[in-house]
């Protein structure tokens, strides 16, 4: 009781003390106050338990688990209906009813708390000596609750909810073969292992969970095992994060090694001292170790949440089914990482170079993937670099000290990039698989798109950060903004300013080439055969509402082929999640005037370990401006600027799918370039994965020569022993008598030789005593 | 010349005169010899007959070994022992020649060189 | 000097030796086999030179250079005879040269029983398996003397072999017997007072006792014994032997052995030697060697009822042989006069075989107990 007490005076404490900076037009999530500091951070130990769950907020990573195990039921009894997606949609929302209860508990009194519920003991190591105090490695399965986690958990819950409710139709093209059942287990297992992640106890069972989403992302971007293409990318997602993992856990071995605990109610009071020095600008004071923790942990963030130089495997994922890439690869598993260095910010605090780290490495992915961007075709490429850029900005956002921007971003983003990954595989899987935008145009036009239009259009709105209208210009602003207020972080407000227009400008390509225009649009590869077209009462099956679209054809390649517009379930979903992008702008910016923090994203971060105060540092005043409002400013020109760049480009004047005005735009090697991905994979190909392939070419050739010369070998001689012992037994009685005979004297010169003294005795004859061989007693 | 005639008398000496070592060395050399003589035709000769032949002639030589050590030592163990070996000579040649018999029968043919079934 | 000529002298006639019987060992082609008797003669006798030349003093009986030489000519006969026959024939001259040796040291008893034993029993088994057990002629090769009779396996290894052993084991000799002291316990001193009635017998013929009158007294017999059946007062040790005479052969009298009469051949004998040692001694053995003959009895009889089936290619060389042995007959009645012995017998014109057969020509050399 005392420590609540306690944590409703440190936030009321900070929100004066915010409110009167406020005054003063300084404006910042780094209040930079002593007393602030003080009161915040003595009155409660960093991260340490202050509440207490009910039980059932145990259904909220077990639930899912269940569905798994059910679902791999459906599987083995071969279940061929849609058995699998009921499942899954109740288990996970139930997951989700569980964890708005757990909210709801959480923030009860009105602050937050921070609780830990134990399902059971997992790992436990205890051992000491004499003179050696004990040391123990302990790891339960239990999940530790704080505002930060509620936050993460409700759109993880919420939107994979939505999605499985999505992909229950946009996978029904496999409902008669075993894949809809293998999707729908490998969709809960990474819901599970999400949870585990997000909702872990200690780093071990963060581990765990971060292995396990990477597992399933492997298993469902290669659910189209027979693809080449799919396997290739499943197994590339896989190693790339393999090689973030690496720096995992040696994150986690050093954290254990120095705190001797992975456990977050017992590791972040001890990170108190650590961060207690850094506050007071001591930072040089603090172990190399602990510094360089974080930077490791980067390292895994970067790896999961595809940011330079493991970016690579984002794109290529694009090969499994939306669904896939909208919750895995836009919504959740790549915010692993962000959630990452949002829990252990305390600790990023403490190190010199890992904060930088992560701001500059997200700003230049941010830029890069937006250049990347604009010179793809696919739109489903596009989305994903538009994902990595995306994510670039919230690392950066974090980098900038600014860990409530960072994570109201990951929130907002959620929900838009969900949206238009959703509205992409609407289209692809109306359009038989066609995701060039080359060869699609005017899709809003037609009949029963009008929903996917519609969600389409808020999520490009949302992307592009169209001003004060979109919960992604706030929380973009809210970044950009914290950057521009940082001194040393200057230049990567202007990075973000400038990627920040380039994306609004490839977004809305996006649109305008696809959905406006002439009506125009060719078959995928996946079209169906003629059979099924001339057959109409199949539409029944499909199980959506007749949209011929037949006086609609133009000069389609295929002509019989008719768009097949989403049925219930998708523009259900769509919709609610069109209507949910704006219900959170209230979350993200605090409307009740003069620009103050007390917004819901805000205290979700500050009430946990990732809202410490950072170090007290000067604000930057660009042109003499107050940081937030130049940011806005600017965020408003870039953005405005890209979408009518887009306009002209893609949109007036023309004619076709395939034509633009952007074609008259000649870059030169620059385009080829971009449309290559700036060669960054022939790249990785060339320095490691030949090398590598070379020394597995040595390391198998010494293998065979080598090892198994040497194994042979051990074969091989008491064989040829053998060989040459066996020509003795020549099966003849000579012979063997023979060779007695030889023994024999062979034997008698021994004794005879040994008697008379050995080598030292050698003389004449005559040199044997008495009573030895030849001598007898009369 | 004088030194070897008068060693020469008509017998070995009569029992029970003591024999000289020098003398037995004589009688063991000729049983070297002969017991030499019979291993080299064992392992020599192909005919099976004529092998366990060679055995009877290394049977002799140990009787004249036994026999020479008996007169030496001036009891009658050694000879004793001959009327053994005697006996076992007797009845191992009496198997070994059945044997032979009807190895023949098999073969119809005495060289001990057919019979390298067990050869390696 | 004497042993060290007589050392060199030894190994080099071993040498020599060894060389010789290498030659006579029957071989391919050329076979020096007169030679090499010659010269395994030769190596003999540096051999025996060398020998007398270590103590000249104590050289034995010069029957026993002759018996030697029998014996160990005859025995390279025998390792070197082509003819299976000619070998056993060579082998009992080698008894007989033994059983001289025997005879040269005073065991006549072995000497005989060898003769009789091995030359006249063993030996004819022998000479009776050898007539059994031996090929009928094919068309190819009238002269009968079997391949693997006519040449020797490996001649010089084997030679080489056997000499280096003889050389340790005359090393090991020489050494040992250098060191021996003769013994010079009288073998026979108490045995002979176990006889008595020989003695008794050799004093009635030296006439120190009177055969109708006198004998050799007893002791008192024991208690409820009668009267002549006590242990004989003959004390050889202390060189007295008591007579009793007169009635009742009541009255003693003591007969000295240093008495001039005393018969100088009175000493055991060697039959008499060898049976207490067999029978006193060693009663044991020869259970045992009784056990051993009867086992081999068994044995013999239980391997001379098996039947045995002819190898697949002693077959068809059977059935060749049958072939042949007929062609061969025709051919031989029809010829005038053929040399030459088939399987130890002879056949004239008449084609009666005539040998120790009996005139039965055997078809295939062999028929006994359903060989075919």
């Amino acid at each position: 009781m005392v420590g609540l007490v306690e944590q409703l005076q440190t936030l009321q404490v900070v929100a004066a003390g915010v409110f009167a900076q406020v005054e003063h037009g300084a404006l910042g999530t780094h209040g930079g106050h002593e007393a602030a500091l003080n009161a915040g951070v003595n009155a409660a130990a960093l991260g340490a338990v202050t509440g207490e769950l009910p039980k059932w907020t145990l259904l909220i990573p077990f639930l899912p688990l269940l569905g798994c195990v059910l679902c791999g039921v459906c599987a083995i009894l071969k279940v061929r209906n849609k058995l699998p997606a009921v499942i899954t949609v109740a288990c996970i929302a139930g997951a989700f009813a569980a964890t708005v209860g757990a909210y709801m508990h959480t923030m009860h009194d009105g602050h937050a708390q921070t609780a830990v519920v134990k399902a059971w003991d997992w790992i436990r190591f205890v051992w000491g000596t004499e003179y050696k105090s004990p040391r123990e490695f302990i790891a339960n399965f239990s999940f530790y609750v704080d505002s930060l986690t509620c936050l993460w958990m409700l759109f993880v819950t919420g939107l994979a909810t939505l999605i499985a409710l999505y992909a229950s139709e946009y996978m029904a093209g496999d409902v008669k073969t075993a894949g809809y059942a293998r999707f729908y287990v490998a969709f809960c297992l990474f819901v599970f292992s999400m949870a585990c992640l997000v909702m872990g106890d200690n780093l071990l069972l963060l581990y765990l969970g971060w292995e396990g989403v990477g597992l399933c992302s492997y298993l469902l971007i290669g659910y189209f095992y027979k693809k080449p293409s799919a396997v290739a990318a499943a197994k590339k997602a896989f190693i790339m994060n393999r090689i973030g993992d690496l720096g995992l856990s040696m994150g986690l071995m050093l954290t254990y090694v120095h705190f001797g605990t992975v456990e977050y109610a017992k590791l972040f009071p001890l990170i108190q001292t650590y961060l207690d020095l850094a506050q007071h600008g001591k930072i040089d004071e603090i172990p190399f170790i602990v510094q360089a923790i974080p930077v490791l942990f980067t390292i895994g963030a970067f790896g999961k949440s595809a940011q330079i130089p493991l970016y690579v495997w984002l794109p290529d994922a694009m090969e499994g089914p939306t669904p896939v890439s909208a919750l895995i690869h836009a919504a959740t598993m790549v915010t692993a990482g962000v959630y990452l260095v949002a829990r252990f910010f305390p600790l990023y605090l403490c190190s010199e170079w890992a904060l930088p780290i992560v701001a500059w490495g997200g700003a230049l992915t941010a830029l890069l993937a937006a250049t990347i961007g604009m010179a793809q075709f696919d739109i489903k490429r596009i989305m994903a670099y538009s994902t990595v850029s995306q994510l670039g900005f919230m690392f950066a956002g974090i980098g900038v000290l600014g860990a409530v921007g960072g994570a109201a971003h990951v929130f907002t983003h959620a929900f838009f990039k969900a949206m238009l990954f959703l509205s992409c595989g609407a289209v692809m899987h109306g359009f038989a698989g066609q995701l060039d935008l080359r060869k699609l145009s005017g899709v809003a036009k037609i009949k029963g798109w009008k929903i996917v239009s519609l969600a389409m259009f808020v999520g490009c709105i949302n992307l592009a950060g169209v001003p004060f209208i979109t919960a992604g210009f706030w929380s973009k602003d809210m970044i950009i903004g914290d950057a521009f207020a940082d001194h040393g972080m200057v230049a990567i407000g202007w990075i973000l300013l400038g990627t920040a227009g380039l994306t609004a400008y490839y977004t809305f390509r996006v649109f305008f080439r696809v959905f406006m225009g002439p009506v125009q649009y060719e078959a995928g590869d996946e079209v169906h055969g003629d059979a099924d077209h001339a057959n109409h009462a199949n539409h029944a099956n499909h199980g959506h509402s007749d949209a011929h679209g037949a006086q609609e054809h133009g000069s389609a390649a295929h002509a019989a082929f008719h768009p097949h517009a989403p049925g219930l379930a998708i523009n259900a979903v769509l919709l609610i999640l069109a209507v949910a992008a704006f219900a959170v702008i209230p979350l993200v910016h605090d409307f009740s005037g003069g620009g103050g923090h007390s917004f819901w994203a805000s205290s979700m971060v500050h009430g946990s370990t990732a809202g410490v105060e950072p170090p007290h540092a000067e604000h930057y005043k660009p042109f003499g401006m107050d940081a937030h409002r130049f940011a806005m400013i600017g965020s408003i020109i870039v953005g405005l600027v890209g979408i009518v760049v887009a306009f002209f480009l893609h949109y007036v004047g023309r004619t076709s799918s395939a034509t633009s005005k952007a074609d008259s735009i000649k870059l030169g090697a620059i385009q080829t370039a971009a449309q290559h991905k700036w060669y960054v994979d022939e790249a990785y190909h060339a320095i490691f994965v030949l090398p590598l392939r070379v020394l597995a070419h040595v390391f198998h050739a010494f293998d065979k020569m080598v090892v198994d010369g040497l194994v042979n070998l051990f074969g091989m001689v008491p064989r040829g022993l053998g060989h040459t012992a066996r020509r003795t037994q020549t099966g003849v009685l000579h012979d063997y008598a023979l060779r007695m005979a030889g023994g024999l004297a062979v034997v008698v010169l021994a004794i005879w030789f040994l008697h008379s003294g050995g080598w030292s005795g050698w003389g004449g004859p005559g040199l044997v005593e008495v009573g030895s061989v030849g001598g007898v007693r009369p | 010349m004088n030194v070897l005639l008068d060693g020469l008398t008509l017998a070995q000496g009569g029992f029970p005169e003591p024999m000289a070592s020098a003398t037995l060395y004589h009688y063991l050399m000729t049983s070297g010899m002969l017991f030499v003589i019979g291993l080299i035709g064992f392992v020599t000769r192909r005919n099976l007959i004529i092998m366990f032949l060679c055995t009877e002639l290394m049977f002799q030589a140990a009787g004249i070994a036994l026999i020479a050590f008996s007169r030496f030592h001036l009891n009658h163990t050694g000879e004793s022992f001959v009327v053994f070996v005697l006996t076992i000579a007797a009845a191992e040649a009496a198997l070994a020649l059945a044997l032979v018999v009807l190895l023949f029968r098999r073969k119809e043919s005495l060289d001990a060189a057919e019979w390298a079934e067990m050869r390696g | 000097m004497n042993t060290l000529a007589s050392s060199i002298l030894l190994f080099v006639g071993s040498v020599v030796g060894a060389i010789g019987i290498a030659m006579a060992l029957p071989r391919k082609g050329v076979s020096p086999q007169l030679l090499g008797a010659l010269i395994a003669a030769l190596g003999l006798g540096g051999i025996f030179l060398a020998l007398g030349l270590r103590a000249p003093g104590d050289l034995p009986n010069i029957n026993f250079y002759v018996f030697s030489l029998i014996a160990l000519g005859s025995a390279l006969r025998v390792i070197s005879h082509p003819r299976p026959v000619y070998s056993a024939l060579y082998f009992i001259l080698t008894i007989l040269a033994s059983s001289g040796l025997y005879v040269l040291l005073s065991a006549e008893f072995m000497a005989f029983a060898l003769i009789i034993v091995y030359a006249g029993a063993i030996l004819i088994t022998y000479l009776f398996v050898i007539m059994l057990a031996t090929e009928s002629p094919t068309a190819d090769q009238v002269e009968a003397l079997a391949e693997y009779d006519r040449y020797s396996r490996e001649p010089i290894v084997a030679t080489l072999t056997g000499f280096i052993l003889l050389a340790a084991l005359t090393t090991m000799m020489g050494v040992g017997t250098s060191k021996m002291a003769p013994a010079t316990i009288p073998a026979d001193a108490g045995l002979l007072s176990r006889l008595p009635r020989k003695i008794e017998k050799s004093l009635v013929e030296a006439k120190l006792i009177d055969g109708k009158t006198e004998r050799l007294a007893r002791a008192a017999a024991a208690l409820g014994e009668p009267t002549n059946s006590g242990p004989y007062l003959i004390d050889l040790a202390g060189g007295t032997v008591t007579v009793a005479y007169g009635k009742d052969y009541a009255q003693r009298r003591i007969i000295s052995t240093s008495n001039p009469l005393w018969p100088k051949d009175l000493k055991i004998s060697n039959i008499e030697g060898v049976g207490f040692s067999l029978l006193a001694d060693h009663p044991g053995g020869i259970e045992v060697a009784g056990v051993i003959l009867l086992m081999a009895m068994l044995g013999a009889v239980v391997l001379a009822r098996k039947k045995v089936e002819l190898d697949e290619h002693a077959k068809l060389v059977a059935e060749q042989h049958a072939l042949v042995d007929e062609q061969s007959i025709a051919a031989l009645r029809a010829t005038p006069k053929v040399g030459g012995v088939i399987g130890g017998l002879s056949v004239d014109n008449s084609g009666k075989a005539s040998g120790s057969n009996g005139g039965q020509l055997p078809k295939s050399g062999v028929q006994i107990g359903g060989g075919r």
